[in-house]
């Protein structure tokens, strides 16, 4: 069936358009470029060149500026002092923001639905490991409640991803767009809430103690992250 | 209405239910999954990518694609095109493949991870991506477990 | 200790389900076809899936001690699992791996998170001494290496790893660990070349195939053989003596 559609949708389009077949999706619009590897064919459109240029920025941020060193003063005197953050610290902090990055961009670029499941675990798993480096017990305490969340958010997203292959026989976001492949909607649920646990995006419950941690810039990596690729799933899903 | 609020506020303020109150939302979704398979949403597609097919005969049970060592099989890819070397490694036995077949017809599991077979093709050619990724998360979660170990040792 | 443990079971724990889960569909070829009160064998097994979501996020609902929750993730992940070999294609057995993975190593971090956070850092009085850690680790060391070995690939790595973990808890080890990750970093660029070698020259498959099969193999049996190391242990093989009590 998805040979028999890759073929109608190339014919009625442009033969310079690409060898996939693609897709006017409502919000995205049509693909710039695509860069295959194997079955998975990684493609950037204007919305989504856009969110990459901002995970691209912030990953620079990252890797070029030095960290904040927050000042406590002393309640009742003039004494104040900075918060120390040893060099060990930063230099993981700096490496799991750069992955951090890098995964955010795969994420943003991904053309089929399990490879964008794996960045979006890649994401979580790095988010925990900025967090963790805080040697704090609130922020672990909350670091260790993240944690739990990204791990059992990766039931939906792999569930998700494995509905969505067992449906419609295809894990290519090249024919899921377009409208001859229709998605049930709990498999869209399910990615949608499998991001919210991985990316945290909405949940901003704990996020006050995370917020604390010394160590922005890197902190701010996890929140960049999970509102790109929050955005990205709700264009997949719409689109889908 | 108030206290229903303020009730609902409380449990959502502290960070310790956050796993519960997700774990709530996966259960409704669940739910909703339920529903929706009853009402006949959720269909098989039985044209399937990398259908399985077996062969209780061959010695690769349940792994025999068809295909000899440098002679491609025929595999149902996603964009065949990408990877003009489809099928070879499906096809591909190694010496020490060869002479397992001839000892017994049991070893068609030892035989697809020793390299070549099916599983290889996938895991390494048309879906290498997906393993790059997962290197990569293996390798990020041990450095972070490593990192924390390794300061709790000074 | 913890973090080494679990992911031992977690690996365990689905390393039997890929297993169930390939026996599934060998007695049923016909994933989507069989039916059985009108429903077909897709659909009773993605039930049977959601009513284990039921169970387990309601226990995780009701848990309130972290040790049990991080159990019950275990859990969780291998139902993920379950929800993709229900296809029973080729393909799910290649997304198993992955999902697999993504699950072992969260679960190292966070236990790891764990200890730092509850401040388990105090060596125990007393290991678990038993004789067949004093007579069997070198044996299964080499017989599940040379498997290992065999198998190649990820699941090379697994087996490989695992009988090295089980060696350096068992016996302890004063290796120094930087010198392993630097190689199993180094295995990764071999993989990595491998997979730029698939795509841009095709035509040297074979060279790229065993490439990636090293690669994969020396990477991930490292990683798992590290946490074996973990254990603070001085190599007495699971005797040891706390402040000067002599042996236990």
């Amino acid at each position: 069936m998805y040979e028999a559609m890759t073929a109608s949708v190339t014919a009625s389009m442009p033969v310079s358009e690409s060898a996939y077949g693609f897709t006017q999706t409502d919000i995205e619009g049509q693909a710039l470029f695509s860069l295959p590897f194997g079955d998975i064919v990684n493609f950037l459109t204007p919305y989504t060149a856009v969110l990459f240029v901002f995970a691209l920025t912030f990953t620079i941020i990252a890797l070029i500026s030095k960290p904040e060193r927050q000042v406590d003063t002393v309640m009742g005197g003039d004494a104040y002092y900075t918060k120390d953050i040893s060099r060990e610290t930063l230099r993981f902090q700096r490496f799991m923001a750069i992955a951090c990055g890098l995964a955010t961009m795969g994420g943003i670029m991904a053309g089929d639905v399990f490879n964008f499941t794996l960045f979006t675990a890649f994401i979580g798993i790095t988010n925990i490991g900025i967090v963790a480096a805080v040697k704090n017990k609130h922020i672990l305490d909350n670091a260790f409640e993240y944690g739990l969340l990204a791990m059992i958010g990766t039931l939906p997203l792999f569930v998700g991803a494995a509905l969505v292959l067992a449906t419609t026989g295809t894990l290519s976001m090249w024919i899921l767009f377009t409208p001859e492949v229709a998605v049930p909607l709990f498999a869209k649920l399910l990615l949608v809430i499998g991001v919210i646990a991985e990316g945290m995006a909405p949940v901003f419950v704990a996020k006050a103690e995370i917020t604390r941690a010394p160590g922005a810039p890197y902190i701010l990596m996890v929140h960049v992250s999970s509102l790109l690729i929050f955005l990205r799933v709700i264009e997949i899903v719409i689109s889908m | 209405m108030q206290l229903i609020i303020r009730k609902v506020s409380r449990i959502l303020q502290n960070h310790n239910n956050l796993t519960a109150v997700y774990a709530l939302v996966v259960i409704i979704v669940a739910a909703i999954g339920l529903i929706s398979i009853a009402a006949g949403e959720i269909t098989f597609e039985k044209d399937q990518l990398y259908p399985k097919t077996i062969n209780p005969d061959s010695p690769l049970n349940p792994y025999d694609r068809g295909g000899s060592p440098f002679v491609p099989a025929d595999i149902k890819a996603q964009y065949p095109g990408n990877f003009p070397a489809i099928g070879y490694i499906t096809g591909y036995l190694s010496p020490f493949a060869t002479a397992l077949i001839k000892i017994s017809p049991y070893f068609g599991t030892t035989i697809v991870a020793h390299p070549g077979g099916i599983l290889d093709e996938i895991l390494y050619a048309t879906r290498g991506l997906d393993t790059i990724v997962e290197t990569s998360i293996l390798f990020v979660a041990f450095t972070t477990a490593m990192f924390l170990f390794r300061r709790d040792e000074e | 200790m913890i973090a080494a443990i679990s992911a031992f079971a977690a690996t365990a724990t689905a390393i039997t389900t890929s297993a169930t889960g390939t026996a599934g569909t060998l007695t049923s070829l016909t994933v989507g076809e069989i039916e059985l009160f009108g429903l077909s064998n897709f659909t009773i097994g993605l039930v049977g899936a959601i009513i284990c979501i039921f169970i387990s996020f309601y226990a995780l609902m009701r848990e309130k001690d972290d040790l049990h929750r991080l159990l019950l993730t275990d859990l969780i992940e291998v139902i993920a699992l379950i929800a993709i070999a229900l296809l029973g294609t080729d393909l799910a057995e290649a997304l198993i791996l992955p999902g697999l993975v993504v699950g072992v190593a969260e679960l190292t971090a966070m236990s790891q998170i764990y200890i730092v956070k509850e401040k388990l850092v105090r060596e125990p009085e007393s290991y678990l001494d038993i004789e067949v850690m004093h007579t069997a680790p070198a044996i299964i060391a080499v017989g599940m290496l040379i498997y290992g070995i065999i198998l190649s690939g990820f699941t090379g790595g697994a087996v490989a790893g695992l009988g090295m973990l089980f060696y350096f808890a068992c016996k302890g080890t004063e290796e120094k660990t930087e010198i392993l990750e630097k190689v199993s970093g180094y295995a990764w660029v071999m993989w990595v070349v491998a997979f730029i070698v698939f795509m841009t020259l095709p035509a040297y498959w074979f060279f790229a195939l065993m490439l990636a099969g090293t690669g994969i193999l020396a990477k991930v049996a490292i990683k798992i053989s590290i946490l074996g190391t973990m254990r603070k242990n001085d190599g007495s093989g699971g005797r040891r003596s706390m402040g000067g009590n002599g042996n236990v």
